[in-house]
């Protein structure tokens, strides 16, 4: 089983996670476990518990084409707010906490989709793309980055 | 003994503080000439948004305005509602939104200390790296702070903007099964509370005493939370309806948030003036281990905010537990509501302090003229008053980054919320 959160807002591209999710829903893939976070910052390390397995799937700024997703190293995301305050805490703040702490699960994916240069719309989500990778997550493809 | 070089220093973005703002002060013959407290972030012009909406819409249009107490924001709309509109509730609906805005003081205050001041007393620039050497603490912080979001959640649907409270009750009671495994939740996290303030109690305090006045809302029978009397520890007793006759908000320059003075003076709202107003009416249970620890207030030391809060935390988690054993789910959430036309006024205390709104009604129930005021632009005019105290004290021959890293944990000392006062810190300091 993979837990697959998606983290997003109401706002602009930053919806991206959370329509992944909803694209997911529609699939109807055996073995995941979809959720929707809006913006959850230190509270990201709760949906860490009781789960070997999990894909983080979050709007990112990039200059690939807008809505394509990719597999991210998490050890490249940058903590640019450099904690300035829990608003400006993030997936990459959250991340660094919980490997700090020894909470991070057995097996973490970080997936981006790319939100393009303009974040007050919402680009196509690339769904092929987004179904081809958790196609190659649940075989166990080894693009996978572990806690170890 | 005072430095006489002249210093200017800039933070040109304040840390661990809620929203973005900048900190700038001159220093010239060792006395410092001019402190401003900049908040640039845009005036979110939420007042005029909310005119022409009708009373339950306001509900919720007004827990947008802050992602960290839209509780409070909800709380004190609904008492101006229903005090306009001659309802009472009842003793479930009060109960139950005492114990949802426990949730509320439990996850703000559990961030705050655990995330945004801690690491100021042991040295570490933020939580992620005190987490190496104090991880116990941290996972705490973290654990109490995700139970204060489960108790809004229990009540709200959702911790971030929750929606079930309504003029007249709530849109739904919780089922009796999802009450009793949160008292279990809140049996578990009691002795947590405990343990923080005991770890609280034995943090380095700088000695910085300051005469400064306190104001909160006050109960005679309980801690107050979400009603009571405006009093001050010089003698103040209003209804808060009279808000506007001694309080008056005005704007300076450096600021997108308006200042605040009672009777032409600063003060001090928050954790530590509800402690130092408002000690005795904390439950047996709560004052015992204050007492046990030997914390006594009041206190005019603003570096006991964060004991301050860990003792909120212990009273909230202990009162949510107290009201929730005896929870007996009601046949209905709500009362019957009728809208009357006039002006509403409501007061609550936030976590970072009192709330006050005022809205002008019609007879429909739609706003027509609102204000708002906040608990972080109150206390602007506060927290210049005490970083000019502290760092005087502090002492101004210190370097720059030294007299930074004070100036900032002052601040912090005040929680500040800029997204909701501007309606935040960057510090830049000049000698000369």
């Amino acid at each position: 089983m993979i837990r697959v959160i998606g983290i997003g807002s109401s706002f602009g591209a930053d919806q991206l996670g959370w329509l992944a999710i909803e694209a997911l829903q529609e699939v109807a893939l055996p073995d995941l476990e979809l959720i929707r976070l809006d913006r959850p910052g230190s509270g990201l390390l709760r949906y860490f518990e009781d789960v070997e397995r999990v894909l983080l799937i979050d709007a990112v700024a990039t200059d690939s084409e807008p809505g394509e997703v990719k597999l991210l190293n998490p050890a490249d995301l940058s903590q640019a707010s450099c904690l300035t305050s829990s608003h400006g805490f993030g997936v990459a703040e959250a991340l660094a906490l919980a490997k700090t702490l020894e909470t991070l699960p057995a097996e973490l994916w970080v997936a981006g989709i790319a939100a393009g240069n303009d974040h007050s719309s919402v680009p196509d989500l690339n769904k092929q793309q987004l179904l081809d990778l958790l196609a190659r997550l649940t075989k166990d493809v080894p693009t996978t980055w572990k806690s170890a | 003994m005072a430095s006489k070089r002249e210093i200017h220093i800039n933070i040109p973005v304040l840390t661990r503080v809620e929203g973005e703002g900048a900190l700038e002060f001159d220093v010239v013959q060792g006395v410092i000439q001019k402190l401003n407290l900049r908040i640039f972030e845009p005036p979110r012009l939420f007042e005029k948004f909310i005119e022409g909406y009708e009373y339950d819409q306001v509900i919720d249009m007004v827990a947008r305005i802050c992602g960290i107490c839209p509780v409070a924001y909800q709380m004190s709309a609904v008492q101006a509602f229903e005090r306009l509109f001659g309802i009472d509730p009842g003793p479930w609906v009060r109960d139950m939104r005492r114990v949802m805005y426990c949730g509320e003081w439990l996850q703000s205050h559990a961030l705050h200390v655990h995330l945004l001041a801690a690491p100021d007393f042991f040295g570490f620039d933020n939580a992620i790296a005190m987490a190496e050497k104090h991880p116990q603490a941290v996972r705490r912080g973290l654990r109490l702070q995700g139970l204060g979001n489960d108790l809004i959640t229990l009540f709200g649907g959702r911790s971030v903007h929750p929606v079930g409270v309504r003029v007249g009750g709530f849109y739904k009671a919780p089922a009796q099964a999802a009450v009793a495994d949160m008292v279990k939740q809140l049996e578990e996290a009691l002795p947590q509370a405990e343990a923080l303030v005991r770890w609280c109690a034995e943090l380095d305090f700088p000695h910085d005493e300051q005469a400064f006045t306190s104001v909160a809302l006050s109960e005679p029978d309980e801690y107050a939370i979400g009603s009571g009397r405006l009093v001050s520890g010089q003698g103040l007793d209003i209804d808060i309806s009279h808000f506007e006759s001694h309080f008056e908000e005005f704007q300076v320059s450096h600021s997108t948030a308006l200042h605040t003075q009672l009777e032409g003076r600063p003060y001090l709202t928050g954790p530590l003036a509800r402690l130092n107003l408002n000690f005795r009416q904390l439950p047996k249970p709560v004052r015992a281990v204050m007492e046990d620890c030997g914390i006594h207030f009041p206190s005019h030391n603003m570096f006991h905010s964060i004991l301050a809060r860990a003792i909120e935390i212990h009273l909230v988690i202990y009162e949510a537990l107290q009201l929730l054993k005896a929870y007996q789910r009601p046949a209905t959430p709500a009362v019957q509501v009728r809208p009357r036309a006039g002006t509403a006024f409501g007061c609550t205390e936030a976590p970072r302090g009192f709330l006050w709104h005022r809205y002008d009604v019609d007879e429909r129930g739609d706003t027509r003229r609102v204000r708002i005021v906040p608990p972080t632009s109150q206390n602007q005019a506060r927290i210049e008053q005490d970083l000019c105290a502290s760092l005087e004290s502090f002492g101004l021959d210190h370097d720059d980054d030294e007299l930074r890293q004070r100036a900032e944990q002052v601040i912090r000392n005040y929680d500040p919320c800029i997204s909701c006062a501007t309606h935040f810190l960057k510090l830049k300091v000049s000698r000369r």
